[in-house]
């Protein structure tokens, strides 16, 4: 089967320690591995405000995860655990390579009508760079 | 609309209004508009001016302007998405109300 790409967030409850959430992140990596898979990100985005309350609490400690599966039976196993778990509160898989997928092949799709632009007005090169520069600075807020 | 009426009609009593227009069309000219005219800016896809090919649902700033207050998607009318990031940003909201980064609906 195919490599796919998943995101899984889980939330903690805000009282949880810190090591203890590094327990299960360290027992999801090892569970990925067990199953043929591979967590290439972990983030932790901290102690944040939820937009609703879950089990009570306003707030939960926001874990993200990017992994590589090739069998769907990890993710089974990973949900499981996190079900499990009394510390976590609230989990979310999505499977993203399809999007990025289809993401690359607008970009590549872009790619080659920009190449293939200039022949056009080849005759007029004035046009060409004109409209080019100006939406470049708009790529700020990439936090 | 009074102003209308304060364009100079020096004909006076005798027919109305009406009376001079048959003279009218020897000297031409627009007709002249009592309204201002509005010319609305065409709303532009956010998106596409940034050429987005992917709209995260982790990132809540960025989805925020286009859910209200309350927590609604708002409809392509009022923030000119196109329909393909239409698409996209209701999923991406979908997804991020899912994990609690966005309200389904306030409380209170």
């Amino acid at each position: 089967m195919e490599d796919r790409l998943y995101d899984l967030i889980f939330i903690c409850m805000p009282t949880t320690p810190e090591e203890e959430i590094t327990k299960i992140v360290g027992t999801l990596e090892q569970t990925a591995s067990e199953h043929g898979g591979k967590v290439e990100k972990v983030e932790k985005w901290g102690t944040r405000k939820m937009a609703y309350r879950v089990a009570k609490q306003r707030e939960g400690f926001y874990v993200y995860l990017a992994l590589h599966s090739k069998q769907g039976d990890l993710i089974k196993e990973l949900e499981r655990r996190l079900k499990v778990s009394d510390a976590v509160i609230k989990y979310m898989t999505v499977r993203l390579d399809e999007e990025i997928k289809r993401q690359q092949k607008l970009v590549a799709h872009r790619e080659h009508r920009a190449r293939r632009r200039p022949r056009k007005t080849a005759p007029s090169p004035v046009a060409g760079p004109g409209p080019g520069p100006a939406p470049a600075p708009e790529q700020a807020p990439a936090s | 609309m009074s102003e209308q009426q304060s364009v100079p009609r020096p004909s006076g009593p005798s027919g109305g209004p009406r009376e001079g227009r048959p003279s009218g069309p020897g000297g031409g000219g627009p007709p002249r508009r009592g309204k201002r005219q509005y010319f609305r800016k065409k709303k532009v896809c956010r998106f596409c001016v940034e050429k987005v090919d992917f709209i995260d649902y982790k990132k809540v700033e960025m989805l925020q302007p286009f859910v209200q207050e309350r927590g609604k998607i708002l409809p392509r009318r009022m923030t000119g998405t196109c329909s393909k990031h239409q698409r996209w940003l209701g999923v991406a909201v979908k997804r991020a109300r899912n994990i609690a980064l966005l309200p389904f609906a306030t409380e209170l």
